[in-house]
């Protein structure tokens, strides 16, 4: 069910991706992760297209934070920083972080090599069911995919959707 | 530095005056990374700003080439801390340059055999120059032929956008052209009527050619007097 995959630049480092539907407990969790005492970021999954987007966000948030350039104030509001296509914060808080009402939720974690235990606790404070972390395209809405990171119909003639949201995640702090 | 660190272990592919290519795994996916390392006879600080803009500069004209509808490599991530790039890797390609060496022994068809791939990447480099991106170092190897997925048919793809800029002057893009024919022509011997399709299809294709195609006429000029001067 769960995702997981080495940052290669961080070989100490692993990121786990949990994906949940039917979430009666969002309100709580929110404020369990505004308070820190969720060690995770939750995000909205409408936004996403694939896992490799939250990968790439994680990525760079550990990078930024390795040299100390983070745009925010911790690693996890950074993951969600990273995955909106502008600069300001709070609008990507708006897009991509869980809001009381949301019933779908992702759950990214990064950690070290052996924390499954760290894993399930915080799964088990999901109420909600868990779902195989590839599933996003259940989530996902494209129209407002598009219209976020403003891709243009020519662009999906030469690559795919994923393509022209990871180059904008990529690129966003030079446009 | 965990990118240059991944860098000592990675596969490098090429190794040139201004940086290193390389080829490494990245999240998973295959990845071409490309580094920019410093000149030690340029000023540091002054270095590290070109080197940066540099490096702003390739990923900016990728965005802009893809907006468009020009396949380039995906950018996966950028660290400007070492001036690295990670990209994409096109697999199952080959370069233009490659294609055409094997295409065909007898020099005298290869403008027949080849013309739709002078049309194709006429057609590219004048969506290209209307978007007044400048590639800067157009040659057959910075253009690869895969086939799409779903069709038989080749795709362009053009990558190493490391010298580019952004430009709406004819002049700029007139050399563009006049790069990309000097490479051609020394590249590729016997290739002269090739390389008039291809420019013949960038005429047709691009809305602003003829101020460009005038300029290239103009740039040839040029570089003949220098030569005969020197
Ligand atoms: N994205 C890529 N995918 C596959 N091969 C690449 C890619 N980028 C560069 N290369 C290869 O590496 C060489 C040097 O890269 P460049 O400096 O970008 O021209 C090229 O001639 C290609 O053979």
């Amino acid at each position: 069910m769960h995702f997981t995959q080495t940052l290669e630049l961080f070989p100490e480092q692993r990121v786990t991706q949990m994906l949940f539907k039917d979430v009666k407990n969002a309100a709580e969790l929110r404020q369990s992760a505004v308070e820190g005492k969720i060690n995770a970021a939750l995000i909205n999954p409408i936004m996403l297209v694939s896992p490799f987007q939250a990968l790439l966000a994680a990525n760079k948030a550990v990078h930024l934070q390795t040299i100390g350039k983070m745009k925010t104030r911790s690693l996890n509001s950074e993951i969600i920083f990273n995955l909106s296509p502008t600069n300001n914060i709070s609008e990507a808080f708006k897009r991509f972080g869980i809001s009381d009402q949301d019933r779908s939720l992702l759950v990214v974690v990064v950690h070290s090599k052996d924390e499954s235990e760290f894993l399930s606790n915080i799964a088990s404070r999901v109420d909600g069911q868990q779902v195989p972390a590839e599933d996003f395209s259940s989530f996902s809405d494209p129209a407002k995919i598009r219209k976020l990171y403003k891709v243009t119909p020519q662009e999906e003639t030469c690559g795919s959707l994923l393509d022209a949201v990871v180059c904008r995640m990529a690129t966003k702090d030079v446009m | 530095m965990a990118t240059l660190q991944l860098l000592r272990a990675a596969q490098i592919l090429q190794q040139g005056a201004e940086g290193r290519v390389y080829r490494a795994e990245f999240l998973g996916k295959p990845a071409v990374i490309k580094e920019r390392f410093p000149k030690r006879y340029r000023h540091p600080e002054l270095d590290e700003r070109l080197t940066h803009r540099r490096t702003v500069q390739e990923v900016r004209s990728i965005l802009r080439c893809r907006r468009a509808g020009i396949s380039t490599p995906v950018v996966y991530f950028v660290d400007y801390s070492s001036s690295c790039i990670f990209l994409e890797e096109i697999v199952d390609s080959q370069t233009v340059r490659d294609f055409i060496a094997s295409s065909q022994p007898s020099s005298s068809q290869k403008d027949q055999e080849l013309h739709w791939l002078a049309k194709l990447i006429g057609q590219i480099l004048a969506k290209m120059h209307d978007e007044d991106v400048i590639h800067g170092d157009l040659t057959t190897s910075n253009m690869l032929l895969r086939r799409g997925p779903e069709s038989s048919e080749f795709e362009l793809v053009l990558i190493d956008f490391g010298l580019s800029y952004i430009s709406a002057l004819a002049e700029d893009k007139g050399v563009d052209l006049f790069v990309l024919e000097k490479a051609f022509l020394s590249t590729h011997p016997n290739t002269e009527l090739l390389f008039q399709q291809l420019l013949h299809s960038y005429s047709t294709s691009s809305k602003k050619s003829s101020a460009v195609i005038k300029k290239l006429e103009e740039v040839r000029l040029r570089g003949r007097k220098r030569s005969m001067v020197g």
